[in-house]
């Protein structure tokens, strides 16, 4: 089918704002997004974005797809473009516009610092965890760090979203000396927990449900 | 100028042993074309080799690795692989890796090919993510300096020695010079260079090629290895521990076609030779709609699945609409892995002094002529670890500075600017797309899983076709952010001269062995090609010589499965 794709662009070295760009390309509805925009590149090599693997689990083409926030690669075109073949791509929201679709995510890694984001190892550790404690860490640890729940809930004031299922990751395995301290971090009312783990449930691309605790 | 003692080049697996190894006891840095989350480890589904029970041995998972090996492997650098194995697992284990866990808390471990015993220890189908996380994590709490999407160029040599490196920053557009005492490459892989692969667009051997470029010299290349079972289409990867866990693969008429090749390990045999038996049986007219087969987990149940598969299970459905708890889904063969890489010694090093190599990118060989599943990831954290020791070392012990970079920067900063230019090329409807899609397409075709010298020949035609085409193209745009399409111009040069270099190798090599399988010299010859392909950079191309292999307890035998 022929996807008419609307593409933000922006380059700092000579546009005063973003505009969009219409590219026609022909793709299989079973093909991605990723995909369809990989064919528009070819024919506008200017056009900048990240990608890389190709199979959700490095999290470098998380966009907004028709406003959504979504990783290209994981989105199928038959589930987004509408009936007349539109599509529209832009650069995440809540980031600095870097160029095109890319975004800067420096402040996004060094988000993770506002935690203590490793293990700290109990000193009597002795190499085994019972597998229902590590079932509880398994879900969170899945986060594949591609910034959509930051561009989706981070308010730009607390600690980010994925800064804090870093955390709960961190405060529920059993061989932390924190623990469950770690979440005094998090500075969030039970309520906006609630509803936190509700809302990053409706999209995070890694379905990363975080437990109550 | 940026100065480190140590520049680590990628980040991942490897890469981050390394630095984190290092780390402390030398100003160490990360380079990488990626976030190091984004690194191509993380795709990493199986798991990590190690003989931790006390019902396994070290030497049980040394002789798989060489029997494995087709005999290939350097046996001094596999006992190396598989007695460090258990340690390095319990210090992942300490640094906060979220294993899958068995009733007694201890690491689970599944069977992979190959293998006479379940010793890959795994996080679900999630193992080299959780792993990837974990190092990022301790290359946070140790302070590493990252650059991440800054993307070596060329290494800087001079007098044989490293002197620093000439590399470009993607948010800036600028080249950069870093000026360092050692550096280590931990790139990884070239799966780019073919049309089926299940590799990440980032692995474009960039490491490989730009060593060899300075000198360094490569070995092994022609063995390329094929992963089994990748989704019919795509090529996303589908972990061989679907197969562990007890997965069956089917032909068109509904037979478990493995026990006509590998009647005791049947679907657990290695990699190579399940892929020649798939393209087997597709050939002879057995495969479903004549170009896939299928492979079966319906009778595992959905709680497994949903525990040891969840990944598989997730990619199979959204890539090919096909639940594997109700269907069995479409596979197909693809490039996954090179065995081949910078020939490097037990520690690393290669022949150029300050320089090291870790992980798929070197060839210290412990896979020999053929991989087994759960060796890729134990090789990166055991070589990086040893790459990441031997360079707070080698600076201690040298605490002069390397001359500054003059000749070598000056020859890099003139090929820098031949990127650059209006493009004059020979047909002007030619572009990077079309010369990247050519070599893709030959390299499947002509230097795939069968071999003869006849399709050889014509792949080594092609691609200097491709390489003089090349030559013209320019990129015209300069010193501009994120210019992906400079990046796509590089790394095309990159694939197109290792592909030429594999598959020269490929036909040098007038035997079969592991996963180099030649249709017109089907049997393995000892006697002439028991040693390993090495490869440099000459006058007018790439040269091939041979070095023996190190057997130290097991004396080659026919491999039988």
């Amino acid at each position: 089918m022929l996807i008419n794709l609307s593409i933000d662009r922006f380059d700092p070295n000579c546009d005063r704002g973003a505009y969009k760009q219409q590219v026609k390309v022909e793709a299989k509805e079973n093909e991605t997004v990723l995909d369809a925009l990989i064919k528009a590149w070819q024919q506008d090599p200017t056009i900048s974005f990240r990608r890389s693997c190709r199979s959700a689990i490095c999290g470098s083409c998380a966009m907004e797809i028709n406003g959504e926030p979504r990783l290209a690669c994981q989105t199928l075109l038959k589930d987004v473009v509408d009936s007349n073949g539109n599509l529209s791509l832009g650069p995440m929201f809540g980031f600095r516009r870097l160029k095109d679709l890319v975004v800067d995510l420096q402040p996004f890694f060094d988000s993770l610092k506002d935690i203590i984001p490793w293990v700290l190892t109990k000193n009597n550790h002795d190499g085994r965890m019972t597998p229902e404690d590590a079932a509880k860490i398994e879900n969170p640890a899945t986060c594949i760090l591609c910034g959509l729940c930051d561009s989706e809930l981070g308010d730009g004031r607390e600690i980010g979203p994925a800064a804090i299922v870093k955390n709960h990751r961190l405060a529920l395995d059993a061989r932390d000396m924190l623990g469950l301290v770690r979440l005094q971090l998090n500075r969030k009312y039970p309520e906006e927990m609630a509803a936190f783990r509700e809302n990053l449930k409706s999209f995070c691309p890694k379905k990363i449900n975080l437990p109550e605790v | 100028m940026i100065t480190h003692d140590v520049v680590v080049v990628g980040g991942g697996l490897a890469g981050l042993m390394a630095a984190t190894t290092a780390a402390g006891s030398v100003d160490v840095a990360v380079l990488s074309k990626l976030y190091p989350t984004r690194s191509h480890s993380g795709a990493a589904q199986g798991g990590f080799n190690a003989a931790l029970s006390e019902d396994d041995s070290v030497e049980s998972h040394i002789f798989d690795t060489v029997k494995g090996s087709d005999y290939l492997g350097d046996q001094d650098a596999i006992e190396v692989l598989c007695s460090e194995g258990p340690e390095v697992i319990k210090e992942l284990e300490w640094a906060g890796v979220p294993w899958s866990r068995t009733e007694d808390g201890r690491v689970a471990q599944r069977s992979l090919g190959g293998a006479g015993f379940p010793r890959a220890c795994f996080a679900a189908d999630l193992s080299g993510h959780v792993v990837l996380h974990t190092l990022y994590e301790r290359a946070l709490k140790l302070g590493v300096k990252t650059y991440p999407e800054w993307y070596l160029v060329e290494l800087l040599v001079e007098n044989g020695r490293i002197s620093g490196l000439f590399v470009y920053d993607l948010a800036s557009g600028r080249t950069e010079i870093i000026r360092c005492k050692a550096v280590i490459l931990a790139t990884g892989g070239y799966g780019r260079a073919f049309a089926k692969t299940t590799n990440a667009f980032a692995n474009t051997g960039d490491g490989m090629t730009i060593a060899y470029r300075a000198g360094a010299r490569l070995a092994d290349m022609e063995f390329v290895q094929f992963h089994p079972t990748t989704l019919y289409g795509t090529n996303v990867l589908v972990s061989e521990a679907a197969r562990g866990e007890g997965g069956y693969l089917f032909n068109n008429r509904g037979e478990r076609f493995m026990d006509r090749y590998a009647p005791r390990k049947m679907e657990l045999a290695p990699r190579d030779v399940v892929s020649r038996a798939i393209f087997n049986e597709i050939k002879e007219g057995r495969g479903v709609e004549g170009k896939y087969v299928n492979l079966d987990l319906t009778h595992l149940g959905e709680a497994k699945i949903k525990e040891r598969l969840p990944q598989v299970r997730d990619l199979a459905c959204r890539y090919t609409g096909i639940d594997p708890v109700e269907k069995p889904i479409p596979i197909e063969p693809a490039q996954h892995y090179s065995m081949g890489g910078i020939r490097t010694d037990l520690n690393c090093e290669t022949n150029i002094k300050g320089l090291l190599a870790a992980g798929e990118a070197a060839n210290v060989s412990v896979h020999g002529a053929n991989r087994l599943g759960g060796n890729s990831l134990l090789e990166t954290v055991v070589f990086g670890r040893r790459a990441g020791r031997r360079v707070v070392e080698m600076v201690s012990k040298e605490t002069a500075w390397p001359e500054l970079p003059g000749e070598s920067l000056e020859r890099a900063e003139e090929n820098w600017k031949n990127n650059f230019g209006s493009n004059s090329p020979l047909d002007p409807r030619d572009n990077i797309f079309k010369i990247r899609r050519e070599m893709n397409r030959t390299m499947t075709e002509y230097v795939g899983v069968f071999r003869t010298e006849s399709e050889l020949k014509q792949a080594v035609d092609i691609l200097a076709g491709l390489k003089e085409r090349y030559s013209t193209l320019k990129v015209s745009r300069k010193e501009e952010p994120f210019n992906y399409e400079l990046i796509e111009h590089i790394e095309v040069g990159y694939l197109l001269d290792l592909s030429e270099i594999i598959a020269l190798a490929a036909l040098r090599r007038t035997e079969s062995r592991g996963a180099h399988y030649r249709t017109d010299f089907p049997q393995r010859n000892d006697q002439d090609w028991l040693n390993h392909t090495i490869i440099w950079r000459g006058e007018k191309g790439p040269e091939f010589g041979k070095e023996p292999v190190s057997i130290t307890k097991y004396q080659p035998v026919e491999r039988g499965y």
